[in-house]
């Protein structure tokens, strides 16, 4: 899958992009259409999965979204187009609705008329949980959208039907047979029709549900501490407090293997470069909280990986010593792994500027496994401005047991292995399961 | 590299066992860790508490630990809706004693109401205003402080008044993570302190324990906002001309041992010449001195010739 700059390319479709617009004359303003036609030409699935990559924004999602249905899939195998079908279907339903408006308003424009493009059309006026908010703000759109899907006679006659009590037109096959909720499609297609009916809404219009979460972002706690940030690492902090039991210690490895269970296969070498320096312990209320965390995603990985490296930067027993992540780094490639990954609080001391120049003379020297950084943090509002000590290396925060996921994911993505594609093609399709078990 | 201390001045006192570590740096602070022998007896510092200030600019200290406790030199203390203040010197305590602190220093002009037992916050005096702090010890004058911290705030381009807390309080969350960004190591009971190539502290505990209660306030506080506003460092990334792993850890290793000397080298040419050291205070066998003389001055605790507890600082960054 796309294993020709793939790095790069989940880099692109990372990086905050404007929305798809439809300019007055019709015309679709895409300025990187070229990399996605490239890019889907090349794996059309491979291409598709990597829109569930965490930290992919909707605007390019809906450019994913778009460049799959506006193509015909007829010649593909039926596997092929089971799952292009799936992406298809829980991109429509996890992008938020208005962003989805102009993707469906240039496949009108384009004249796509395929099965695929009329299911999503149809999905998303029937299905998507922000549809009603949407009929009220989008009405044209939505009716031009829908007329597209059915065709404007059975569209309009469909309409009819729904607001003449005497009428006999047989709605199924044309329009319910697409739709999950009967009683929610008859709703949304009578209020598309009936002007005014969302406006009355309107005069208190109840909060707008949110779309399917295409991130399995979790829940977060509102107010952060030391111990509501996962089961794992709240046992741990536990654990390091001094409260040790055996009951504490079997709940770990209970609760390790429950987390493992749903998160991505790491199937290469996997070296981890833990920073276990005085400062991972923290102080006041966050003590032991960024090395708790730091803990809970090395006894995951263990799991997860085929095989795991670790290399300790102070400690091991307990929070101590300075932070040489330099020569941390340098222990870990001697292991030959397929990918490093630095976990630190970002405190590097023994010296500053060590890790980036080493990190960055690797390549001069013919050492091609990527090195990348994973800042343990408190909270999602931690302030890492002097917490960057290799600001070049490809770097990602994780402060909650939810964020291994996304994390485990974003390591594959980084990872130059000659298989790495066909492992995050597996761990997406796995994803994309979970995903969809949400709105089963 | 030199692995000893050897410190050309104060004389005469025996530094004999201690040893120097690898620098840790954080932008322009560098730290030199410091190991040797421990003087046992030392109560906590953590056993001196500030019992009640009887007046601005009078602190009544007491001491409940077990042994003497040496009261760190220029120790403060902060509490909201109430008068900061600091000692502008060091003193024995003998467990069980308390002592009256009547030429203390109020560090937050302007703000009325005594500390009580309530909780509050420790630091020990930015290193900019410590010369002037030991040089008012005996004065009795709540103000006294207030024109160095003015002239303080200044230089930090902060409102000019005599308000230390415009740096340590609204600059807390900064400030605080020199606590993380450089770090404690086992049995460290002191270390040399530089911004950028200057010698700005020497603090030598009587023991670990004394230096780690002791290292929020210093590292933070004492040379923390002096570090901060240093300027900038270079943070340009120049990969290392080797061509393999084996050549890319030796020119690691170098480079550390090119900041070790680095330091050395800065110690030795600190400019800093001791005058002379004048008894202040005794107990039992402990003698508490001043350090006089040109760019550096401060506190030390000796018994006999062998050191105890020692916190110097450069007068040049006043």
């Amino acid at each position: 899958m796309l294993t020709h700059e793939l790095t790069g390319f989940v880099t692109h479709l990372q990086t905050p992009t404007e929305p798809l617009r439809i300019r007055r004359s019709g015309e679709l303003a895409w300025p990187d259409e070229q990399e996605h036609a490239s890019a889907y030409a090349a794996d059309p699935v491979g291409y598709a999965l990597l829109a569930l990559v965490p930290g992919v924004p909707p605007s390019q999602r809906a450019r994913v979204l778009l460049r799959i249905l506006d193509s015909s899939w007829a010649e593909f195998p039926v596997e092929t187009r089971a799952t292009l079908n799936r992406v298809a279907r829980v991109l429509t339903l996890g992008l938020p609705a208005t962003a989805c408006v102009p993707v469906m308003l240039a496949l009108r424009h384009r004249r796509a008329n395929h099965k695929h493009v009329t299911r999503a059309l149809l999905r998303l006026l029937l299905e998507h949980p922000q549809a009603d908010s949407l009929i009220g703000s989008h009405r044209a759109v939505l009716v031009a959208c829908f007329e597209h899907a059915l065709g404007k006679a059975t569209a309009r006659g469909c309409a009819k039907s729904l607001t003449d009590d005497e009428s006999t037109v047989d709605l199924v096959r044309p329009l319910l047979r697409f739709a999950p909720s009967p009683m929610v499609a008859i709703d949304r297609v009578r209020a598309l029709y009936t002007p005014g009916a969302a406006g009355e809404l309107a005069a208190q219009p109840p909060p707008v549900p949110a779309p399917l979460d295409l991130d399995l972002d979790g829940e977060r706690p509102a107010v952060v501490t030391a111990t509501n940030r996962g089961d794992i690492a709240a046992t741990l902090v536990h654990l390091f407090r001094g409260g040790y039991s055996a009951d504490l210690r079997l709940a770990v490895d209970r609760m390790v293997t429950a987390a493992a269970a749903t998160l991505p296969a790491f199937p290469g070498t996997l070296a981890l470069v833990l920073d276990q320096s005085a400062s991972m312990r923290g102080y006041g209320e966050r003590e032991w909280a960024v090395l708790s965390q730091a803990v809970a995603l090395r006894e995951v990985l263990a799991r997860r990986c085929a095989r795991l490296d670790v290399v300790s930067v102070g400690g091991p027993d307990t929070p101590r010593g300075a932070t040489d992540l330099a020569s941390g780094v340098l222990d870990a490639l001697a292991t030959q792994p397929d990918l490093v990954a630095v976990i630190s609080d970002g405190y590097e001391n023994t010296n500053p500027g060590d890790l980036a120049r080493v990190v960055a003379t690797l390549p001069r020297i013919g050492v091609t496994t990527p090195v990348v950084f994973c800042h343990s943090a408190y909270s999602h509002s931690d302030d890492l401005t002097l917490r960057r000590p290799a600001p070049a290396m490809p770097q990602r925060p994780f402060w909650h047991q939810e964020d291994f996921g996304q994390l485990l994911l974003w390591l594959l993505v980084q990872t130059r292995h000659p298989d790495s594609g066909r492992w995050l093609r597996e761990a997406l399709i796995a994803r994309l399961s979970i995903v969809e078990e949400s709105v089963r | 590299m030199t692995t000893t201390l050897e410190l050309r001045q104060p004389a005469p006192l025996d530094l004999t066992g201690y040893r120097l570590g690898q620098p840790q740096r954080t932008g322009r602070l560098t730290v030199v860790p410091l190991f040797g022998p421990a003087y046992p007896g030392i109560g906590s510092p953590a056993a001196v508490k500030l019992a009640r200030v009887v007046g601005y600019g009078k602190c009544l200290m007491s001491n409940a630990g077990d042994g003497v406790a040496i009261v760190p030199l220029h120790v403060g203390y902060i509490q909201d809706a109430a008068q900061n203040h600091a000692l502008c010197r060091s003193a024995f305590l003998a467990p069980g004693q308390e002592l009256l602190f009547a030429d203390a220093c109020c560090v937050q002009q302007s703000q009325g109401g005594y500390i009580s037992d309530r909780g509050h916050g420790l630091f020990v005096l930015p290193v900019e205003l410590r010369a002037a702090a030991l040089d008012l010890r005996g004065v009795e004058n709540y103000s006294k402080l207030w024109p160095a911290i003015t002239a303080l705030n200044t230089s930090y381009g902060l409102p000019a008044r005599g308000h230390l807390e415009q740096v340590l309080t609204r600059q807390h969350a900064v400030l605080t993570q020199f606590q993380s960004r450089l770090e404690l190591l086992p049995e460290q009971l002191g270390a040399l302190l530089f911004i950028g190539e200057c010698l700005a502290g020497i603090e030598i505990a009587p023991d670990p324990r004394y230096f780690a209660e002791m290292w929020v306030a210093l590292v933070c506080f004492a040379y923390g906002p002096a570090a901060r506003h240093a300027g900038p460092v270079d943070e340009s990334v120049v990969p290392y001309d080797v061509s393999t792993v084996d050549e890319l850890r030796l020119a690691l290793a170098e480079d550390r041992r090119a900041v070790a000397e680095q330091t050395t080298r800065w110690l030795a040419e600190a400019p800093w010449q001791v005058s002379s050291i004048e008894e202040t205070e005794r107990f039992l066998d402990l003698r508490l001195s001043t350090v006089h003389g040109d760019g550096v001055a401060g506190q030390v605790v000796t018994d006999g010739q062998r050191l105890v507890y020692a916190s110097l600082f450069s007068r040049e960054l006043a």
